[in-house]
C-alpha cells in the first residue's frame, strides 16, 4: 500500500517535471497553429480553431525557404566533412597515439573555448579580401573548425571503449589496419559515434553569430528566424512560432533517420 | 611441422625490461603451459609469439620460419583471449566464419567446416545468436571454434578459463585436453592456476619475473622442484618450509630444527656439510600419520582439521610454528591431541638459503 502511494507520487512528480520541461515547446507548437487574435488574449486559450496560415506564410516567404535550404546545405556538408576527417582522426588518437595524447586532445577541445566573436571579426576581413564573404563555402569552412573538433573530441572515448582484444583478434585473422577500422572499430563504436554526430549537428544548426557576421544574402535559418521578429510593427507571433517549429524539425528528423540507420546496422551486423 | 623456437627474447617497455634473454623450444604437437604468478610476463611472451607485441630483441621462429617481424595474420597462429574477444556485431556463425571468408574460401566449404567445428563444440543450436546472448561457457566455445576453424599451426590460449566458474572450468579443461589429443596442434596455454597447469600440460614452463624458473613435465615440477620458489608455487596445500641446521655423520645427514630431526642420505645432495644452514621443504600431501617403524617422525599438537572430502588437512603446532599434512584418516583426529606424523626421505626437499636452488643433485 505504502509502496503504491510512493510509486504514484513519484510517477506524478516525474510527469510534472517532464511537463514543465516540455511546456515552452508545446506552447510554441500550439501557438504556431493559432491566429494572432487567439495568441494575444489576456487569458491564454486552449480551445481555438487551428489554422495553417502561419506555416503557409512562412513557407511562402522566400527568405525562410532560402534560409532553410542554406542551413541544410551548410550544416549537412560541414557535419559530413567533420565526420569524414574527425572520425578517423579520433580513431588514430584513441589507438595509436601514446605520447602527447592528452595535450592533443586538449588542443582540439580548446578550439571550442574560443568565443565566436573573437574569430568573427578577423574572419570578416579575411573573407572579404579572399572573396568568400557571404558564400556557402565560406560558412562551411568556418563551421568545419567546430564540427571537426567536436567530432574528434566526442569520438575518442567512443573508440577507446572498443575492446582492444577484439581488434587484436581481427589482426590475428590477417586484417589490415584499415580493415580493422572499417569492419570492427567503426561498427562497434557506431552507437556512440552517432551521439557525437547528432551533438555536432545541433551545435552548428543553432549557430547564430558567425552566420550573422559572415553572410548577408546567404543567411541560414536561425538568422532569418531571428530577423522575422522585426518584420512589421505588429509582432507576428504565430509566424514566429511556426518558424521555430520549422527550425527544430530538421534536427529531430535527422536524429530519427540516423537512429534508424544505426539500429539497422547493429541489428544485421554483417559486413 | 610446427615447432617453436624462441631465442634470446627480450622485451622492454620504455626503459623497463619485463623479459630478458629468454630461450624456449617447443616441439611439434606439444601442449605447453606457461605458469607463474601475476605479472611475471606470461601474456607478454604469448603475445610476442602471436605477433601482437613487438619483440625488443631476439627471434621467434614457427615451424622453422623466422616470424619475428611478420604481422600476426601471417604466422599461422590462432589465439583464444581471456575476454574471448568475440565480434559483438556479428552472429556466432559469422564470428566463426570470418577468417575463412577473408581467405576467400568457397561458401560451401565454409558452411561444411563451420558445421563441423560447431558440432564438435556443441554450438549447433547457437549459430544465429549474437555473442551477448550467450553464457560465458558458450562464448568461450565460440572463441575456440573461431580459433580452430583456421586449422592453425599453433594454438595460443591466454587464461581462457579464468572467467568461468570452477565446475565449467574443469569441464572445458578436459575438453581442451581431449581436443588436443585429437588435433595434435602445438599449443601454448597461459594460466596462473597451478592445478589447471598440472592437469592439462605435457610440459610446464614456470616463469618468474620475466625468466623461466623451471620447465618440465608436471610430475618433474611437482616431485623435483628446482628452486624453493617452484616448490612453494606448485602444490596445494602449500609446502611447509623450515630452516634447519645440518649434521653429517658418515653417509647420513641429519636436518635439525627444534624438535624436528630428519635423516636423509647425504650423497644425494650437494653442499651438505655439518654446520650449514638450509631450507627444508615438506609437502603436506607426502606426509601421513606415523606408522610403526617410520624414521622421520615429527610430533606436535593438532590445532585444526580441514575436511577436504576424502582427505583432511591437519594443521599441527610444532615447536610453536604451524605445519600441515594431509591424511585420509583425519576423522580419528581431534584438535588439541598430540600427534606423530612422518615423511619419507625421498620426499624431503632441501634448498640453499642463498639462492633458493635445490641441493638435490638431479634437480640442479
Ligand atoms: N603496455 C605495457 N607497458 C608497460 N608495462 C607493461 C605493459 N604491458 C605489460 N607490462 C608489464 O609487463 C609485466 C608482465 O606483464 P604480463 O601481462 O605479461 O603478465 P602476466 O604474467 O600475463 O600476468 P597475469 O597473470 O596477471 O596476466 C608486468 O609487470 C606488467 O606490468
Ligand atoms: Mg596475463
Amino acid at each position: 500500500m505504502v509502496s503504491l502511494i510512493r510509486r504514484t507520487v513519484s510517477r506524478g512528480f516525474l510527469a510534472l517535471m517532464i511537463l514543465i520541461a516540455l511546456l515552452p515547446i508545446l506552447w510554441t507548437i500550439l501557438g504556431s497553429f493559432k491566429k494572432l487574435k487567439d495568441i494575444v488574449t489576456p487569458v491564454p486559450t486552449l480551445i481555438f480553431t487551428p489554422t495553417l496560415e502561419n506555416f503557409t506564410t512562412i513557407l511562402q516567404n522566400p527568405s525562410i525557404r532560402d534560409g532553410l535550404g542554406n542551413s541544410v546545405v551548410i550544416v549537412g556538408v560541414s557535419v559530413l566533412l567533420g565526420a569524414l576527417f574527425g572520425i578517423p582522426a579520433a580513431y588514430s588518437l584513441a589507438r595509436h597515439v601514446e605520447r602527447k595524447k592528452d595535450d592533443l586532445q586538449f588542443f582540439v577541445l580548446s578550439l571550442r573555448f574560443m568565443p565566436p566573436v573573437a574569430i568573427a571579426i578577423p574572419f570578416i576581413i579575411i573573407y572579404l579580401d579572399s572573396g568568400i564573404y557571404d558564400t556557402l563555402a565560406g560558412l562551411i569552412l568556418v563551421y568545419l573548425i567546430s564540427t571537426i573538433s567536436t567530432v574528434i573530441w566526442l569520438s575518442v572515448p567512443a573508440f577507446e571503449r572498443v575492446p582492444r582484444e577484439i581488434e587484436e583478434a581481427a589482426a590475428m585473422e590477417g586484417c589490415s589496419q584499415a580493415e580493422i577500422f572499417i569492419k570492427f572499430a567503426l561498427p562497434i563504436a557506431a552507437p556512440s559515434l552517432f551521439g557525437s554526430l547528432v551533438f555536432t549537428f545541433v551545435l552548428v544548426w543553432n549557430e547564430l553569430l558567425l552566420a550573422l557576421t559572415l553572410a548577408a544574402e546567404n543567411a541560414t535559418l536561425p538568422v532569418v528566424a531571428a530577423s522575422i521578429t522585426s518584420l512589421g510593427k505588429e509582432v507576428p507571433w504565430g509566424v514566429i512560432n511556426a518558424s521555430t517549429v520549422i527550425l527544430v524539425l530538421p534536427p529531430l528528423v535527422f536524429i530519427g533517420l540516423l537512429m534508424g540507420f544505426i539500429n539497422r546496422m547493429v541489428a544485421t551486423g554483417r559486413k | 611441422m610446427a615447432n617453436i623456437k624462441c631465442t634470446r627474447i627480450r622485451k622492454s617497455y620504455g626503459g623497463h625490461t619485463v623479459i630478458s634473454d629468454l630461450n624456449l623450444d617447443i616441439s611439434d604437437h606439444e601442449f605447453v603451459v606457461f605458469l607463474g604468478p601475476s605479472g611475471c610476463g606470461k601474456s607478454t611472451m604469448l603475445r610476442m609469439i602471436a605477433g601482437l607485441e613487438e619483440i625488443s630483441d631476439g627471434t621467434v621462429s614457427i615451424g622453422g620460419r623466422d616470424v619475428t617481424h611478420l604481422p600476426p595474420g601471417e604466422r599461422g597462429v590462432a589465439m583464444v583471449f581471456q575476454s574471448y574477444a568475440l565480434y559483438p556485431h556479428m552472429s556466432v556463425y559469422d564470428n566463426i566464419a570470418f577468417g575463412l571468408r577473408r581467405q576467400k574460401v568457397p561458401a560451401e566449404e565454409i558452411r561444411r567446416r563451420v558445421d563441423q567445428v560447431s558440432n564438435l563444440l556443441g554450438l549447433g543450436q547457437l549459430l544465429e545468436r549474437k555473442p551477448k546472448n550467450l553464457s560465458g561457457g558458450q562464448q568461450q566455445r565460440v572463441a575456440m571454434a573461431r580459433a580452430m576453424i583456421k586449422t592453425p599451426k599453433l594454438f595460443l590460449f591466454d587464461e581462457p578459463l579464468s572467467n568461468l566458474d570452477a565446475k565449467l572450468r574443469e569441464k572445458l579443461r578436459t575438453e581442451i585436453r581431449r581436443m588436443h589429443l585429437e588435433l595434435k596442434t602445438t599449443t601454448i596455454f597461459v594460466t596462473h592456476d597451478q592445478l589447471e597447469a598440472m592437469t592439462i600440460a605435457d610440459r610446464i614452463v614456470l616463469m618468474r619475473a620475466g625468466a623461466i624458473e623451471q620447465q618440465g613435465t608436471p610430475s618433474e615440477i611437482f616431485d623435483r622442484p628446482a628452486t624453493r620458489f617452484v616448490a612453494d608455487f606448485i602444490g596445494s596445500p602449500a609446502m611447509n618450509f623450515r630452516e634447519c641446521s645440518v649434521h653429517v655423520e658418515g653417509d647420513r645427514a641429519e636436518l635439525v630444527s627444534g624438535s624436528i630431526r630428519l635423516k636423509v642420505p647425504a650423497k644425494d645432495y650437494r653442499d651438505l656439510v655439518s654446520g650449514a644452514r638450509v631450507e627444508v621443504g615438506l609437502r603436506p600431501s607426502k606426509m601421513d600419520i606415523a606408522a610403526e617403524g617410520d624414521v622421520n617422525i615429527i610430533s606436535g599438537t593438532v590445532v585444526l582439521i580441514e575436511n577436504m572430502g576424502s582427505e583432511g588437512q591437519v594443521i599441527v603446532d610444532v615447536d610453536g610454528r604451524e605445519m600441515s599434512f594431509v591424511t585420509k584418516a583425519f576423522r580419528t583426529i581431534e584438535a588439541g591431541q598430540r600427534i606423530n606424523f612422518s615423511i619419507d626421505p625421498d620426499n624431503i626437499h632441501i634448498f640453499s638459503r642463498d639462492d633458493g636452488r635445490s641441493l638435490l643433485h638431479a634437480a640442479a
